[in-house]
């Protein structure tokens, strides 16, 4: 798959994630915190859609990433180590945002003072 | 070329696309706390909150929406060939870019005085 089709399959599905996210995390803005996340985030369909979320926005990142750089002529020589490197920080990116995702759960809630 | 809507939305992206690639590595940076638990998490996100952190979110808000919707445009003129039609497309997004970021900005701000 090209960089560029990778880019725009990725925007299509941010379109639809990254909507849901702002309007059911940012909107109406308030305080943050654990308790507040963990009413939505308990519920494993809802970490399903946010590591769908996560797959699309480290792409759509990466890919984009790795285009504004490869514009940049003394960069360009070096397309296929950049290549290798942003697959590299996207495995381990998502690896990281995984576990984060599912560290969200109801019983650690629990140990909250 | 330098002053084309063209060029202009090309600079605009990807200034926008580097600075929320940016911004995502932080924002996972933020939120990774909570592998360290529920307090390790609160303690972060407090020290990411408050009127200053709003306003900055107020800023994010509008480069979010101005390159979602220079998104939506590129894919109108990719799939749709409306080429003619591309110097009105580009007024048309930041007119839509204005109006979704009055309608978010808002309630972010009415939330900062509030913090204050």
């Amino acid at each position: 798959m090209r960089v560029f089709q990778m880019q725009r399959i990725s925007a299509i599905a941010l379109l639809f994630f990254l909507t849901i996210h702002m309007v059911v995390t940012h909107y109406p803005p308030g305080h943050i915190d654990f308790e507040r996340i963990i009413v939505r985030m308990g519920d494993p369909l809802w970490k399903a859609i946010d590591i769908a979320f996560l797959f699309f926005v480290l792409m759509h990142a990466l890919t984009g990433a790795y285009a504004v750089l490869l514009d940049w002529e003394k960069v360009a020589a070096y397309r296929r180590p950049l290549a290798i490197a942003a697959v590299a920080i996207g495995l381990v990116a998502f690896i990281y945002g995984a576990a984060t995702i599912w560290a969200f759960q109801p019983a650690a809630q629990a140990a909250l003072p | 070329m330098y002053k084309s809507t063209g060029f202009i939305s090309f600079l605009a992206r990807r200034i926008t696309g580097v600075g929320l690639v940016l911004y995502l590595f932080i924002h996972m940076w933020v939120i990774g706390s909570a592998l360290g638990g529920p307090a390790a998490f609160d303690e972060r996100l407090a020290m990411v909150q408050g009127p200053l952190f709003t306003f900055l979110e107020v800023l994010l808000l509008a480069a979010v929406i101005y390159h979602t919707v220079d998104g939506i445009r590129l894919l109108i003129v990719h799939y749709f060939r409306v080429t003619e039609y591309r110097k009105s497309l580009f007024y048309a997004t930041l007119a839509t870019t204005g109006i979704l970021f009055v309608a978010g900005a808002i309630p972010l701000l009415i939330f900062m005085f509030q913090e204050l």
